[in-house]
């Protein structure tokens, strides 16, 4: 409650206080007036009080309820979500399997054969990496003290030196330089790893990608930014998304996983990923993540 | 499994769609092969046939895949088995290997791989670590694993391992003398094998090394395979 409300609040009691404490003090002498309307005006700044409390017992109960059926809403429309994909995963799974054998043990070497194998294995992609998604919302994992900054230094590296680019890192060393998160080591990095290889497929060659972190209100924010071709407006709220892909981002590879691998590897630290995008000017992907971990 | 002859293996699934294609393919890969459409049927071909090798599925009517495994395990029947399974289940794949699988591959697979991990499992057979995946206490040169306690010790005393550590060693060392990929590695521990990151795997094995006191250069237990992966160079036994 913000100190302006509390005022509000509280004035109708303070207001009649006031007022029987003033009757008493004019009329001290005598208690003739005071007795009978300071004693009413007492009386009515307790029951405005009582009064006053019971209204926000009910309005805090109606928030919490509200809180905790939006809560429950969220939670029930993933896990139908979880449901859906594995369904999907379950009924893919062995016409795949079906076709993949068919195409193998059959003889004639037609382009348009070729193309089946192609596709399936494709499909077959697909369908595994949407089912290890699945598998990583509810496997058991890691929670150890992480540093954030050599995860960052790591990625920065590693996808460095395998798509010949440079990367700049920017990390606090005053007052104290980044403070650990409580998770998986492994999980972080490919987290990052996710995210700074996206930087670098969607930006060419000149333009700059940068890692920064960031330590705010007992959080770690990392930001990992480029000046590649950005996402357009209406795609950034969807990107982390499964399958979701931007509408500019057809010419590279990509499974429209890659970020919600991101966005769920970050859920399960107890953290938030956002994306900032202007098409044509670049991108910066926020992950933000609890001190001391979830 | 002789050396003439073509290894017998018996291959279950429910799914007709997938037998007919997949047997054939198998036979042609140099495999002697029977179908069965259930568990129940599995049983009864095993006890007439004697395959070298038995792939099952694992969602099955009657008796499903793992009931099957583990009907075999407990009759004492080391028969390998390699799962075809369907995980959506995140536990499948390690319980697969806990209740003694010799392999596992998720669907849908790619027919060939199928093929190279049958001959891996009876190469493995043929040269007698074939009951090591069901086997709950493991030794090798000073190593010891129990498998249900999860506990290692090194020349008698025991070390700590972290959990994924400790699953790493346990599959090496229960199917020694293999390179294995560190792709296939990371989906093993991890259950998921996003490319690039198999630098999980890496970390890992330096972890065991460093907890083993093996040294990369010269190694006494791991291996480091360049460009592949990982293996386990000692022979290992039953404790």
């Amino acid at each position: 409650m913000n100190p302006r409300r509390a005022v509000v609040i509280a004035l109708p009691t303070t207001v009649l206080l006031v007022a029987a404490v003033v009757v008493f003090v004019v009329d001290r002498r005598t208690i003739v007036v005071s007795a009978p309307v300071g004693t009413m005006l007492l009386l009515a700044a307790l029951i405005v009080a009582a009064a006053t409390a019971v209204s926000l017992a009910w309005r805090r109960h109606v928030r919490r309820a509200v809180a905790r059926a939006k809560d429950e809403a969220i939670r029930s429309a993933a896990a139908e979500h979880r449901r859906f994909l594995d369904r999907l995963d379950h009924e893919l799974k062995n016409p795949i399997t079906a076709i993949r054998a068919a195409v193998a043990v059959s003889d004639a070497a037609t382009p348009q054969l070729a193309s089946i194998d192609a596709q399936t294995t494709r499909m077959a992609r697909l369908v595994g990496d949407l089912r290890k998604l699945g598998e990583l919302q509810t496997a058991p994992m890691e929670r150890v003290p992480v540093d954030p900054g050599a995860i960052v230094t790591d990625v920065a590296a590693t996808v460095g030196d395998a798509h010949g680019r440079d990367i700049r890192v920017t990390l606090p060393s005053a007052p104290w330089p980044l403070p650990s998160v409580t998770g998986d080591p492994d999980l972080l990095f490919t987290a990052v790893h996710n995210v700074v290889v996206n930087a670098v497929k969607y930006s060419e060659p000149g333009d700059t990608v940068e890692i920064r972190g960031i330590e705010r209100s007992g959080r770690v924010v990392l930001e990992v930014a480029d000046t590649g071709r950005g996402i357009p407006a209406a795609d950034v709220a969807s990107v982390l998304q499964e399958l979701a892909r931007a509408s500019n981002a057809r010419d590279r590879p990509g499974s429209g996983l890659g970020l919600a691998l991101v966005r769920t590897i970050v859920d399960r630290h107890g953290g938030t990923v956002t994306v900032d995008s202007h098409e044509g000017q670049g991108t910066r992907v926020s992950i933000e993540l609890p001190v001391g971990g979830v | 499994m002789s050396s003439e002859a073509a290894p017998r293996l018996l291959l279950v699934d429910d799914e007709q769609s997938i037998t007919e294609s997949l047997a054939p393919f198998l036979t042609r890969s140099g495999f002697d092969v029977d179908v069965a459409a259930d568990g129940a049927e599995a049983l009864r071909v095993i006890a007439s046939q004697h395959p070298d090798i038995v792939v099952s599925d694992v969602v099955m009517p009657v008796v499903d895949g793992r009931e099957l495994l583990r009907r075999l395990r407990r009759a004492g029947d080391a028969t390998p088995v390699i799962l075809l399974t369907h995980v959506g289940e995140s536990g499948e794949r390690s319980a697969a290997l806990d209740e003694g699988a010799d392999d596992y591959l998720n669907k849908p697979f790619d027919p060939q791989e199928l093929v190279s991990r049958a001959r891996a499992v009876l190469r493995r057979v043929a040269a007698g670590a074939g009951g090591l995946v069901s086997s709950e206490l493991v030794e090798a040169e000073g190593l010891r694993l129990d498998r249900p306690a999860r506990r290692v010790w090194r020349n008698g005393v025991e070390v700590s391992l972290t959990p994924k550590a400790f699953q790493l060693l346990e599959f090496l060392m229960t199917r020694p003398g293999e390179v294995h990929a560190r792709e296939r590695l990371l989906s093993v521990v991890w259950g998921f094998d996003f490319a690039a990151h198999t630098r999980a795997v890496d970390n890992r094995i330096a972890e065991l090394r460093s907890v083993l006191r093996d040294d990369a250069a010269a190694p006494a237990y791991i291996e480091t395979v360049p460009g592949v992966g990982y293996r386990f160079m000692r022979s290992v036994r039953r404790a």
